[in-house]
């Protein structure tokens, strides 16, 4: 009995995402759980297992194609069994298959009646206003009667909507190489009245990114507080994990988790850092858990990781996790437990150069910490020059939420731990 | 702009001047392009105005007077040989097509949009050529819609000789009433004209290869349908096969039978209305490399763009549903996109039929809405519970609504009935709006009118009917 399967309904929201790639052919024996297809969705690209044994016997839609919920991916049958007449495709068949070619039947055109797909419930004023923000109505739960989406609704979800982070930031596990360059995209060469062009069609992966900054910045009010770190016994301290972790055959232990720990110290003391704000109940979110966003460079773009519960775990766990996040990252294997929940993010642009940034705060976060450059610099210690090893560090946060006095205080307790890491030990 | 040989330039060039055409010149201008509209009429409407809606409507109605007056007896009216004046009545129908397509033309420059009447062909993804009067014109544009429309479809090895073998076009403008027609074609198109000409007094033969008549329709129209049909003293064969049409005078239909039993009909005229092909043979869509797909209909997405960058394409020629106010709409989502703004096409599309009674759905019917997993609740309200629908003498028909039993969401409606083309506004905002049942059923709406019917439907879906028995 051949067997329909649909693109699942993977929770998160997601209703639509793009065949990537398939894993099996027509005709391929599958087994249970073995991957079928890779889909590109919102967050993530996803490898879908086959929910049973049996044979491919065809495939609904083609690399590239863009699919929906529900849509049919596969139709598995027993070795050898031929699919079924009736195709379950989503377009209508062909009316009337059994008409003689010579005379086509008369077509009132009926045939397929007006609405296309099950749409979410929205006036066509409210769905203009979700296309002009960017926003997917699939995505958004109304609050009007009967789960309408309200104009509200679509307002709340370009501020509020799931939103990966801002800035690139090298691969976290390696402060000292460069993140490799990106291969030039495929692109197809054509001409114009200026000039030749080439047109590269953007991915899944960079409309989400265009869309989630745009919300951003559209949305919170920006501003970005710096402050300077020296970080000498930081770097020493780092020297000494480092050799000892080397020295018990144990992960290369890199900068990262101390920013990381040493943040995490500090918004248990500011925890409107780690934050959010529920517009409807007027009422700020305090977490009392701490799921910090690690900014990832990848060919294709920016990707956001997240490191669940980095309170409870050791640096060389940490150090261990964020290099796998990164690698997953890179190679687009992240599940999308991976990629949600964060409550802080860090943006560790420093390896790739430059003085300091303004990165961008991913929604519905209410801060981002940038790492800078670290650098050899001469300052002034109890009243002599000296060269020391600086560092710019920032935090871009929404101001309608977190005052500046406050982010003052927030960033000059951060230096202060970062610059005395036996603090920081003692706040572990 | 303007560069080499070719001999002028625009921001955007409409080909076609149809409902699909100068409604994106209109909106392109009013956006602030430099918009070109290039039409091979001389007249701007395309085959709504000028061939198709409003010239069938026209006649529809007259023939609707006609026939009403003969039979008005029950109400105490008699008249005595109500003469048909074919040439009178053409010139009528001709009269308010000039009315209406000189309007659009007034409008189109009155908002900026420049006309060029002739024939075009691409050249490139970036150029083409207008045959005029005056000679070849090459324009070069930075985008183009095309809105070339749809013709009707002919049949393999019958020609239409335009005098006794004819389309819907010669069909509206005929010189006297045929005493014999045949229809090859029980569309819409066959239908409406059938009925005018079997109202004017023709004897009427509408042959259908489809074994049913609307398939995908509720079939509850095709039982209505049929039962007036025969009323009006139209023969209709359904499920023959049309296997020769020989024209002249006579011209004589041969056909075969669902059992392939053979016979023939002989004819004054024969109307040939098996459907419509889109209008792109000559349009050069290879030299600008546009996609076309299934049946050979331009391939678009939702923003109305084909699959060549910056070439838009729009109404008939892309296929769905071939009305007017679809490529109004679609023109509208064009021109918009080329704007820059974020449209995009995701509109209910109601249909009309003029048929006696009318015929008139939009959303999904019952069958459809089961198909895609709903748990439907229905209510069906008969014309002859409606004080209105009594006193206009047309109790034919009715309204019928299909529910999400779930939800309680509407999900399509579908009439029959005298007038009922007029309800689908109120039917498309409600599935626009996403209305619930309930929503029409509080709805008040005014008495005595046909569009009660609707609401008394609803109400019987809603197990709640006050002017009907509810099933419980």
């Amino acid at each position: 009995m051949a067997f329909v399967f649909r693109f699942p309904d993977v929770g998160e929201g997601i209703h639509e995402g793009r065949v990537v790639e398939w894993l099996v052919a027509e005709g391929d024996t599958v087994a249970v759980d073995q991957p079928l297809v890779k889909v590109e969705t919102d967050k993530a690209v996803v490898e879908l297992p086959s929910p049973r044994a049996g044979t491919v016997l065809k495939l609904h839609a083609e690399a590239g194609a863009e699919i929906h919920v529900g849509d049919p991916l596969v139709t598995l049958g027993e070795a050898g069994e031929a699919p079924p007449a009736g195709e379950p495709e989503a377009a209508a068949p062909e009316a009337s298959a059994a008409a003689p070619p010579r005379e086509e039947p008369a077509a009132p055109a009926p045939a397929a009646p007006a609405v296309p797909r099950r749409r979410p419930p929205a006036t066509p004023k409210t769905r203009q206003l979700a296309r002009s923000l960017g926003v997917d109505l699939g995505t958004v739960r109304g609050t009007g009667p009967g789960g309408r989406i309200t104009d509200e609704d679509v307002r709340r979800a370009a501020a509020g909507g799931p939103a990966p982070a801002p800035t690139a930031a090298p691969a976290p596990a390696a402060p000292s190489s460069p993140a490799p360059a990106s291969p030039p995209p495929a692109g197809t060469p054509a001409s114009t009245a200026d000039g030749p062009v080439e047109r590269v069609p953007l991915s899944h992966l960079r409309k989400v990114i265009a869309r989630s900054m745009r919300e951003s910045k559209h949305t919170a009010a920006h501003v970005t507080h710096v402050d300077e770190a020296d970080v000498t016994a930081l770097l020493a301290l780092h020297a000494s994990m480092k050799a000892d972790a080397a020295a018990r055959g144990g992960v290369r232990v890199t900068l990262l988790p101390l920013f990381v720990r040493a943040l995490v110290a500090v918004l248990r003391e500011h925890p409107v850092f780690n934050a959010e704000v529920d517009e409807a109940a007027e009422e700020l979110v305090l977490k009392r858990f701490y799921n910090i966003g690690i900014a990832v460079d990848t060919p294709e773009g920016l990707i956001v990781p997240v490191v669940k519960g980095a309170d409870r775990k050791s640096m060389v766990e940490l150090a261990a996790e964020i290099a796998e996040l990164a690698e997953k990252a890179r190679e687009r294997r992240l599940a999308l437990e991976e990629l949600r929940g964060a409550t802080c993010t860090i943006t560790n642009i420093g390896p790739l150069g430059g003085v300091f940034a303004t990165p961008i705060i991913p929604l519905p976060q209410l801060a981002i910490v940038g790492l800078h450059t670290i650098k050899e610099r001469p300052v002034v210690v109890d009243g002599e020059i000296a060269i020391r090893k600086m560092m710019y560090l920032s935090v871009s946060f929404d101001h309608r939420w977190i005052d500046g006095a406050q982010a003052a205080r927030f960033m000059s307790d951060l230096v202060r731990l970062v610059e005395n890491p036996g603090l920081l030990m003692a706040r572990l | 702009m303007v560069v080499g040989s070719v001999s002028r330039g625009c921001q955007v060039v409409v080909i076609g001047g149809g409902p699909g055409g100068y409604v994106a010149a209109i909106r392109l201008a009013q956006l602030g392009k430099d918009v070109l509209l290039v039409e091979r009429r001389k007249t701007l409407g395309g085959v709504c105005l000028n061939e198709g809606c409003i010239p069938s409507k026209a006649l529809i109605h007259a023939a609707e007077i006609k026939h009403e007056a003969e039979h008005a007896t029950g109400m105490g009216l008699s008249t005595e040989g109500v003469h048909v004046d074919m040439p009178r009545l053409v010139k009528w129908k001709d009269g308010i097509v000039r009315r209406l397509t000189s309007g659009v033309k007034f409008l189109c420059e009155k908002n900026g949009a420049e006309l060029l009447e002739g024939e075009a062909t691409f050249t490139s993804d970036r150029s083409l050529a207008v045959e005029t009067a005056e000679g070849r014109v090459e324009v070069e544009f930075e985008q183009a819609v095309i809105a070339t429309g749809s013709s009707p479809m002919d049949l393999p090895g019958v020609e239409r000789d335009g005098v006794s073998v004819i389309g819907a076009r010669e069909a509206l403008s005929l010189e006297a009433v045929p005493e014999h027609l045949v229809v090859i074609g029980a569309g819409y198109i066959g239908l409406e004209l059938g009925t005018v000409y079997a109202k004017l007094g023709s004897s009427v033969t509408v042959v259908e290869l489809l074994p049913e008549l609307f398939p995908g329709l509720e079939p509850e129209v095709a039982d209505t349908m049929k039962r007036r049909l025969k009323q009006l003293g139209i023969a209709l064969k359904l499920g023959y096969r049309v296997t020769g049409v020989t024209p002249g005078e006579p011209a004589v239909v041969a056909v075969e039978g669902p059992e392939g039993e053979t016979a023939s009909f002989e004819a004054e005229k024969v109307l040939v209305s098996i459907g419509r092909v889109p209008n792109t043979a000559g349009l050069g869509l290879e030299r600008a490399g546009v996609a076309t797909g299934g049946g050979g209909f331009v391939t678009v997405n939702e923003r109305q763009e084909s699959s060549v960058s910056g070439i838009f394409a729009i109404g008939d020629v892309v296929g769905g549903a071939l009305l007017a106010h679809k490529a109004y709409q679609e023109a509208k989502v064009a021109a918009e996109v080329i704007a820059g703004e974020a449209a995009a096409f995701d509109a209910v599309v109601p249909a009309v039929v003029y048929t006696d009674p009318e015929i008139a759905w939009a959303g999904l019917t019952e069958a459809a809405a089961r198909e895609r997993g709903h748990e439907v609740v229905t209510g069906s309200f008969p014309f002859r519970a409606s004080g209105r629908a009594m006193t206009l003498g047309s109790t034919d028909g009715f309204v019928k609504v299909v529910g999400d039993a779930a939800d309680g969401r509407l999900l399509g409606i579908t009439a029959v009935g005298r007038g009922v083309s007029e309800l689908m506004g109120e039917a498309t905002l409600a599935l626009e709006t996403d209305a619930f049942l309930e929503d029409l059923a509080a709805t008040i709406h005014p008495h005595p009118t046909m569009s009660e019917a609707l609401q008394e439907a609803v109400e019987l879906a809603l197990g709640k009917a006050v002017h009907a028995l509810n099933e419980r």
